[in-house]
């Protein structure tokens, strides 16, 4: 590679017709006209500039020759100083500039080692926000449920003693009733008045036992009510759930079973029961508040093996779940019913019951079309039914 | 580093006047293109100025000829002083053989001596030479100028380095130049023929060496 310093040629100094060129004014000078050549020739004498032989000039006079030499030397000093001071910018230009490119590489290596270092920090940031927030809401949700759960504990405890003597009257005051019976005359307005007794009564105790059934809720909600764990048969339970949600509808709904041959599994029969039958009543619910005709409400109760795990679909085709209500339909006293009409516990007591039973409760819903909910509930130290 | 081409039988070697600015680099130049009379010499070329600063770099070309025929050249180049012409400083310093630092005696300038040295260490390093083996003189210029730093405090602070002793000048006045010079000639010199063996393959010992490049006419120039 040449350097801005070699010495240079004449090729470097003059271009062929700056050559020309110079050899016209130069034999207008002279005699005869003279040529400048790279090559010795016959006659020619040296054309030197700073130590170097550049060049050889042959015509003109002798005198003429030497003369013409020096003018040359003299006139290559300017080229040379131009030529050498423009390499020297361009090497110094080059170098600069290649200078600058590697500091731009690796101003740009370290940029994308920076960049990935805080997208890195970046993702840790976030999972760490995740973290704190998914404690967050656990915390404050145990703890709302905590105090939610004493508030049902204390609650049914106190109901529970009046109720259960309210019923107890209910049914002796019934059978006095079939004593006063014997003892009144059989006139028709008596006999009225007495079976219309007995109906008042009959109401009271239902009245009572659906008393006495939201009080369990609330025991069971609570975790008031720790009965023993024991061998569930699923399907079971689904039946009498869907039976308990039959007479609750008077029979009206349309519920179809598929049910998987399953094994037994260690649960707790009572809590089961209470979600299965939550989940059937919010079906049935959302059957009840669709647009569509109430004759094309369908519920279907699938129970199935995968795996490891127990799985219980019930789905209908009511009205859906919203998008804004999704979030909160975990929420303990969240309903969307009327006031008076629904306690707002039944997918709590739910998600609940199958977290005791280390599953999980899955909605997946579309506004107008209907909701799917998937109990998953694993099977551990499962039996052969 | 030297360049050699065979073919004809032509040996070139690099010289670099530096320093800090306004210290004396080109005058260093043109008191040795007047003074001296080696066998061969060129033009010197100073390259574009302005406000009579150095802004490309200077050249003057001397030469010698063995008598194996070796055409021996001595390139002799200032570079740019000030700070702006690093990155010319930089390519002049390239592939030199020897450093001649001219550095200023007045005591104001002697940071700027420190920052001009710093600078070489630096470029050196940047294309590839070694400050502790490349043959250099340390000349302090200005001598004539009063209240300059004292001779022997200069000594005495580079006593330790490979360059003592320094050289006095005053290169405005011719003197000390060609002892500068011949100086860097000798520890060239010592390089060079390991390299080359001038003496053995061209019967150009150290004695020729130097009074060759540095024959001058006569008693113009003066010792310090």
């Amino acid at each position: 590679m040449r350097t801005f310093e070699d010495d240079p040629s004449l090729e470097d100094l003059l271009s062929p017709e700056q050559r020309e060129r110079l050899e016209r004014l130069l034999s207008d000078l002279c005699t005869e006209p003279v040529r400048l050549t790279e090559q010795k020739s016959e006659g020619s004498v040296p054309v030197e500039f700073n130590l170097e032989t550049i060049g050889w000039l042959s015509g003109g006079s002798r005198d003429e020759r030497r003369a013409a030499a020096n003018l040359i030397g003299f006139i290559m000093m300017f080229v040379a100083k131009y030529r050498l001071a423009a390499n020297l910018h361009h090497d110094t230009t080059e170098a600069s500039y290649a200078e600058l490119q590697r500091q731009n590489e690796a101003l740009k290596a370290s940029e994308a080692r920076y960049r990935e270092l805080s997208e890195q920090l970046q993702d840790k940031v976030d999972e760490q926000v995740r973290v704190i927030q998914k404690n967050q809401q656990e915390l404050f949700e145990s703890a709302r449920l905590r105090s939610v759960g004493q508030l049902a504990a204390g609650v049914a405890h106190e109901i529970n003693n009046p109720i259960g003597f309210i019923s107890s009257n209910l049914r002796v005051a019934r059978d006095y009733l079939e004593d006063l019976r014997e003892m009144v005359p059989a006139s028709p307005n008596n006999q009225e008045l007495l079976d219309d007794f007995r109906d008042l009564l009959t109401e009271s105790m239902d009245g009572t036992s659906r008393v006495a059934g939201i009080v369990s809720d609330l025991k069971t909600f609570s975790s008031i009510d720790q009965a023993d764990y024991s061998l569930c048969r699923i399907n079971e339970l689904l039946k009498s759930a869907v039976h308990l949600v039959q007479t609750e509808y008077n029979h009206s709904l349309q519920i179809s079973e598929r049910l998987a041959q399953l094994p037994a599994v260690t649960g707790h029969p009572s809590r089961l029961s209470q979600t299965f039958f939550n989940v059937l009543d919010n079906a049935a619910q959302a059957l009840r508040d669709t647009d569509q005709e109430p004759a094309q409400g369908r519920i279907l109760v699938q129970s199935r093996l995968e795996g490891d795990t127990i799985q219980v679909v019930i789905q209908d085709n009511g009205c859906g779940i919203s998008e804004a209500d999704r979030g909160r339909v975990f929420d303990a006293f969240f309903t969307t019913r009327p006031v008076g009409s629904g306690t707002g516990l039944g997918l709590t007591v739910a998600r609940d019951t199958l977290r005791a039973h280390k599953g999980n409760v899955q909605i997946d819903s579309r506004p107008g079309t209907g909701t799917r909910v998937t109990l998953t509930i694993p099977m551990q130290g499962a039996q052969e039914s | 580093m030297p360049d050699f081409d065979a073919d004809d039988n032509k040996l070139t070697l690099k010289v670099v006047f530096y320093g800090p600015a306004l210290s004396g680099k080109t005058t260093n130049l043109m008191q040795l293109h007047s003074l001296l009379n080696p066998q061969r010499k060129g033009e010197l070329m100073v390259l574009e100025t302005r406000d009579d600063r150095t802004l490309f770099f200077d050249m003057l070309p001397i030469g010698l000829r063995g008598n194996s025929g070796l055409d021996l050249r001595l390139k002799l180049y200032t570079v740019p002083g000030q700070v702006q012409h690093d990155s010319t400083r930089k390519a002049v310093l390239s592939r030199a053989d020897g450093v001649v630092f001219v550095a200023d005696s007045q005591p104001s300038q002697q940071d700027n001596n420190a920052t001009a040295f710093g600078n070489l260490e630096e470029n050196l390093e940047k294309v590839g030479l070694d400050i502790d083996t490349l043959p250099m003189v340390v000349q302090f210029n200005k001598r004539d100028i009063p209240g300059v730093v004292d001779e022997q405090d200069l000594q005495t602070r580079w006593a330790s380095t490979p360059w003592a002793p320094l050289v006095m000048a005053s290169a405005l006045q011719g003197k000390g130049v060609i002892d500068t010079f011949r100086l860097l000639l000798d520890r060239l010199y010592t390089v060079i023929n390991g390299e080359y063996d001038l003496e053995m393959l061209h019967s150009i010992d150290r004695h020729t060496f130097i009074e060759g490049l540095s024959a001058n006419y006569g008693e113009r120039h003066a010792h310090l």
